[in-house]
């Protein structure tokens, strides 16, 4: 296989592991709250999904739980910012490192245990093309559902009533109260669910790709996805590119490795971060922020 | 659309629209509405006249489902009812302008007016919602475009959009909270062109106001709050005179400040300030100022009037250094001075009272001795706050705008007693240049007037004074030259002496004419 | 007059009982409870979570108390840990008096203790003791600075938010502290460990009262109280509130609002670099993994539950510090697993932004 075909192979099934958390994270930001806890979020879907697929053999319950962890994360978070008006980077953060706690302790009887992967469902015709065919057409389910869920985001968003109530309360929630809506019900859902994303995320890392848990699997990867939505300046086929872009960037230094090209492995590990933070920089560097209303100061909000 | 369900029947006796009964609503131990009542006729134009803290917020706040009162009645078309909520309302037909226009900017006009409605659908329509807003506006001749995004309109056409909303949502008893505030006097017309046909079709319009001219303008009926209380109740206003009124508002008579009899004898003073051909372009892209060139005279004021956003504060702010002009010159005593430059303006004697002092000026935690002693370092590092605590009981006695003690959180204040903070460090430090941006908004009558007469003393102390104003009678009677901007273009300077209302309200409009 | 006063002395208490209700009615007896019952509840739900892993609920406080504070050596570790800790909290607390997030402590002990190494072994042998022990501290200060300062940059000129950069930054330090000891600093005498050699001895902090103790954690406590100085009493600690509490204020007022943003920042850093480096002079003595494993991350949380306040912030390192040391014992003692305490720490967080603050505020 050639090098763009191999890095491409790899970079699919990695993006989509942060291609979910980054969708989640748009929908929090959305609705005006940032999750920092994504990550945590992510330990604690890969965990889940690892664990249910051991006790249960079934894979797909596995998914399942990782997307009920996920959730029960961002429900944590939301419960801290919406009902008690926690700082937000705050709360984020703790949630991260309550998953980190948890799941490093719940864990760690599995460390070492593999499981094998969600099976890839080769589709025919479209596997075939040169080049590109097997990378896109021949992976695991949740790949595929990543390929519709950013369209769907999109119509959601941009053309149904829940998807305006949900852009109107990041921008003026007293609007939204005013029409009648519950701004805190909408964000407790919106957190919840984009947690529950991140959450399919960290199962995509564990059950998806490598098919074991191990401690601190996520490695910051649910921090990239912060970064993620602001790079796509909150849109979804934003979020679309930034992802794979990124995945590329990951996929890159393990291809690297493989092919034993010299290179030493923790500045190739440190290289997806790097890229993170300068295109962020670059890209906050030109004009001004179309960030929702009620999240400009949020990431850079203290008490 | 206004419904018509509920119109009277000629002959029979109408029934009022809505009948307020003392109505009570306290916030703690605050009574901001304490019994009061008043009675609303189909297609009649009611004005609720007070200061501000009067009450006539809190009551159209519980009439419109925002609050609910503590105790008292409404009556819906003679139908005692419990308004829970602002659904609640409109499900009775009731709509309401906010004076904080409740509108999204980053959504499109359609959007707003998608979320307001009830009967929006899962699945959005835009092509058949856009047609709908066009319809309503052509009716009620309330120009729109319903696929732009709300923040690139003009603020007329942001309440227009805001208007045609809630006339969507179907009604027959109208709310309008203080909504001449921010238009030109040509909008104005407008908007009472449109209250007009409300009215024919038999929609009961409540009017929010602090004027009494347009009291006089539209007004059927008026009803006068002080303190929460009404002191006149659902009197016709061409029985009552202009000092009857007034001192209904503020519970004594109040002498108003008259017309200051300017001179031209400082005309020919050496500018402090001078811009020439200076062009600002704002965050967004859009020019802020494009090729203003005036002069800022001593012992002048310099009126500024313009339709909210027309590039006031960007004057502002160059004037005060806060902004790099895009090109042109600004010179202070004669030399050029390179921009942004606030320390050095402050030091030449350039202050400010800020545009929007919550936002601009209030520190949160910090006390408002803490804030004098940042007001007195001028952008030095040195704060003294014993001693700012001091001068600021000083320059209460001096200022007599009734400041709060030294020791009080600033950002649990309200924003009159901000104001009155504000005000009392402006007005009372010695300075060579006062760029005011609204100085009375917000305040009381008596305050207000004595304001006036600060700035009134500073300029004839030998200051300039540079008085940006969104009401046309203070500049009017205040200033010595007007200058007027429509979309960051100075559309002329003109001697207030030889100014009127329909005048500077043209050249107010002056956008519209060159486009 | 003087019968109604006599009656009225009669009834009232003496005066010192007066004044001491008075006190005790302005103690905020229903927040104390509030703030006491919440840290109970964690306690309660962390002892439960320890007991469905195999933990004895009933000894487990006392173990954790053995094993963090109630013999010499266990107190002492306390101490030492908490100079990460604390300078990672000071790091995130100056910055947050400007209205900054700095979430990036972690990566800045990690250079700040990467440099000292690379200071250390290249001066310790050469220089006098005393010069190399300062220009080694320095070193490290320098470099949590300067990493500080690229977040505090890209925000100042460019606008991007701190937090994001700052945290994804540690990352990127905890790579490039890999590399180094995988590689070029790797010590061929390690036995294949990854790590660096062993820091001279004379650039080591020498030992207190024969335990040890070393003069790492008076300087922390030197430089909190340092810092809360500054803060209270300093046109600059003014100056940084202003811009914190409202940056439009602060420009309008001539304030340089671009420098004070910096040297916010700068000042950050620096205390979380000299912590790094402190650590390694004091208890690691070399570069390897896991050097200061989340220390930055748990300091960070000490400043919230601080509050924002150095000396308070300190205090609450201390607590995490002995948190985070109980897990040893409960590791030896009760078989349990030793990040079970990230679960207690992230607890008393969570409970505590939860509960908010008085006068209605929240963290």
């Amino acid at each position: 296989m050639n090098i763009v075909g191999e890095v491409l192979t790899t970079a699919i099934p990695g993006s989509v592991a942060l291609l979910y958390p980054s969708l989640g994270e748009l929908i929090s930001e959305r609705s005006g709250v940032t999750n920092l806890g994504t990550e945590g979020a992510m330990l604690a879907g890969a965990l889940s999904g690892v664990a249910v697929t051991i006790a249960t053999g079934n894979p797909w319950l596995g998914v399942l739980a990782s997307l009920v962890a996920g959730a029960a994360c961002g429900a944590l978070h939301a419960g801290a910012v919406v009902w008690r008006r926690a700082n937000q980077l705050a709360s984020g953060l703790v949630v991260w490192f309550l998953a980190l706690g948890v799941t490093s302790v719940l864990g760690s009887p599995l460390n070492g245990q593999v499981i094998d992967p969600l099976p890839a469902v080769r589709i025919p015709g479209l596997a075939d093309i040169p080049g590109v065919g097997p990378a896109l057409f021949d992976q695991n389910p949740l790949v595929y559902l990543a390929y519709v869920a950013v369209p769907a985001l999109w119509f959601f968003i941009t053309y149904t009533r829940p998807g305006l109530t949900l852009r109107a309360t990041g921008e003026r929630p007293a609007v939204v109260f005013a029409s009648g809506s519950h701004p805190s019900v909408i964000r407790f859902a919106a957190v919840t669910v984009g947690s529950a994303l991140a959450g399919l995320g960290g199962a995509q890392l564990s059950i998806g790709i490598v098919g074991n848990w191990s401690d601190d699997m996520t490695n910051g990867y649910g921090f990239v996805a912060v970064a993620v939505v602001i790079f796509a300046r909150w849109s979804p086929i934003g979020v679309l590119i930034g992802s794979y872009l990124f995945g590329a960037a990951l996929a890159v230094s393990s291809v690297v490795q493989a092919n034993g090209i010299a290179v030493n492995q923790y500045l190739l590990d440190a290289l997806p971060y790097a890229i993170t933070i300068v295109v962020l920089v670059i890209v906050s560097g030109f004009g001004r922020s179309n960030a929702p209303e009620s999240q400009r100061d949020a990431l850079s909000e203290t008490q | 659309m206004p419904d018509q369900h509920h119109r009277t029947t000629t002959g029979s006796p109408p029934t009022p629209t809505l009948e307020v009964r003392e109505l009570v609503k306290t916030f703690g131990t605050v009574r901001a509405n304490d019994g009061i009542s008043f009675t609303i006729m189909p297609g009649e134009v009611h004005a609720l006249l007070g200061e501000n803290g009067a009450g006539k917020s809190t009551l159209v706040k519980s009439l419109y489902g925002v609050h609910q009162p503590d105790s008292g009645q409404i009556l819906r078309n003679g139908e005692p009812v419990t308004i829970h909520s602002p659904a609640t309302a409109r499900e009775l037909g009731i709509g309401m302008v906010f004076q904080d226009m409740r509108l999204i900017p980053a959504l499109t006009v359609w959007e707003n007016v998608a979320l307001h409605l009830s009967d929006t659908p899962f699945a959005l329509r835009p092509r058949a919602l856009r047609a709908r807003i066009t319809e309503t506006s052509e009716r009620y001749g309330l120009a729109t475009h319903p696929g732009r995004k709300v923040e690139h309109l003009s603020i007329g056409e942001w309440q227009r959009v805001e208007l045609v909303k809630v006339l969507l949502g179907g009604l027959d008893m109208l709310i309008l909270d203080e909504p001449t505030s921010v238009l030109t006097p040509q909008e104005v017309s407008g908007l009472f062109d449109m209250v007009a046909r409300l009215k024919s079709e038999g929609v009961a319009i409540v009017i929010i106001t602090h004027k009494l001219r347009e009291v006089r303008q539209i007004a059927d009926k008026v009803t006068v709050l002080r303190g929460g209380r009404t002191i006149l109740s659902d009197a016709p206003p061409a029985t009552l005179s202009d000092d009857e009124l007034i001192t209904a508002m503020v519970g004594e008579p109040v002498a108003i400040l008259e017309k200051r009899s300017t001179s031209a004898e400082h005309a020919t003073a050496e500018p402090i300030i001078g811009l020439s051909g200076v062009s600002v372009r704002r965050v967004d892209g859009d020019w802020g100022l494009r090729e203003v060139s005036l002069e800022v005279l001593p012992g002048q004021i310099l009126g500024v009037a313009g339709v909210a956003g027309s590039g006031q504060d960007e004057l502002s702010e160059t004037l005060l250094g806060l902004r790099q002009p895009h090109s042109g010159t600004v010179m202070l005593d004669g030399a050029i001075v390179e921009l942004p430059a606030v320390a050095r303006m402050r030091k030449a004697g350039v202050i400010a009272v800020a545009p929007d002092p919550i936002r601009q000026f209030v520190v949160p935690g910090m006390s408002a001795a803490q804030h004098a002693a940042l007001w007195n370092a001028a952008g030095s590092y040195s704060f003294d706050t014993r001693k700012a605590d001091a001068d600021l009981a000083r320059r209460d006695a001096a200022g007599q705008l009734r400041v709060v003690a030294g020791s009080r959180r600033m950002d649990r204040l309200s924003g009159g007693n901000v104001q009155r903070a504000l005000l009392t460090l402006a007005l009372t430090s010695p300075c060579r240049v006062l760029v005011a941006s609204y100085p009375t908004r917000g305040l009381d009558i008596l305050t207000t007037e004595r304001t006036r007469t600060l700035l009134k003393e500073l300029c004839e102390a030998g200051s300039a004074v540079v008085l940006i104003s969104e009401d046309l009678d203070e500049l009017l009677t205040l200033s010595d030259r007007i200058a007027v901007l429509a979309g960051g273009r100075l559309t002329g300077i003109v001697p207030a002496a030889a100014a009127d209302r329909r005048s500077i309200g043209e050249l107010m409009t002056g956008k519209e004419a060159a486009a | 007059m003087t019968v109604r006063n006599d009656e009225a002395l009669a009834v009232a208490p003496p005066r010192a009982i007066a004044a001491l209700l008075g006190f005790a009615a302005r103690i905020p007896w229903k927040r104390i409870g509030i703030v006491v019952g919440a840290y109970a509840a964690c306690f309660v739900a962390f002892a439960a979570f320890s007991a469905w892993q195999g933990g004895n609920p009933l000894t487990l406080v006392q173990t954790m108390l053995n094993s963090s504070m109630l013999n010499g050596d266990a107190l002492v570790q306390t101490l030492l840990r908490a100079v990460p800790i604390g300078f990672a909290a000071l790091a995130a607390a100056i910055p947050a008096r400007a209205g900054l997030v700095n979430v990036g402590g972690e990566g800045q002990l990690i250079l700040g203790a990467v440099a000292a190494t690379g200071t250390g072994l290249a001066l310790g042998s050469q220089v006098p003791g005393p010069l190399a022990l300062v220009a080694t501290a320095a070193a490290g200060a320098i470099a949590g600075a300067v990493w500080a300062g690229i977040s505090a940059a890209a925000r100042v000129w460019l606008g991007t938010s701190e937090s994001v950069t700052s945290l994804l930054m540690n990352f990127v330090a905890n790579d490039i502290m890999l590399f180094l000891i995988y590689q070029p600093w790797k010590d061929p005498a390690g036995s294949g460990q990854p790590q660096s050699r062993p820091l001279p001895g004379s650039v080591r902090l020498g030992t207190l009262f024969g335990g040890q103790l070393n003069i790492a954690v008076f300087v922390l406590f030197a430089v909190a109280i340092g810092m809360w100085l500054v803060i209270r009493r300093t046109g600059w600690g003014f100056a940084l509130r202003v811009v914190g509490g409202n940056p439009e204020a602060a420009r309008r007022n001539g304030l340089p609002i671009k420098s004070l943003l910096l040297s916010s920042m700068l000042a950050g850093g620096a205390l979380a670099g000299l912590g790094g480096a402190l650590n390694l002079m004091g208890v690691e003595g070399q570069l390897q993994p896991g050097v200061t494993t989340t220390f930055g991350y748990i300091g960070f949380l000490a400043c919230f539950l601080g509050r924002n306040d150095p000396i308070k912030a300190t205090l609450a390192a201390l607590l995490f510090s002995a948190i985070a040391l109980s897990g040893n014992g409960l590791q030896l003692v009760e078989g349990l697993d030793g990040s079970i305490v990230n679960v207690l720490l992230g607890a008393i967080v969570l409970t505590m932004l939860a509960i908010g603050r008085k006068n209605g505020e929240r963290i």
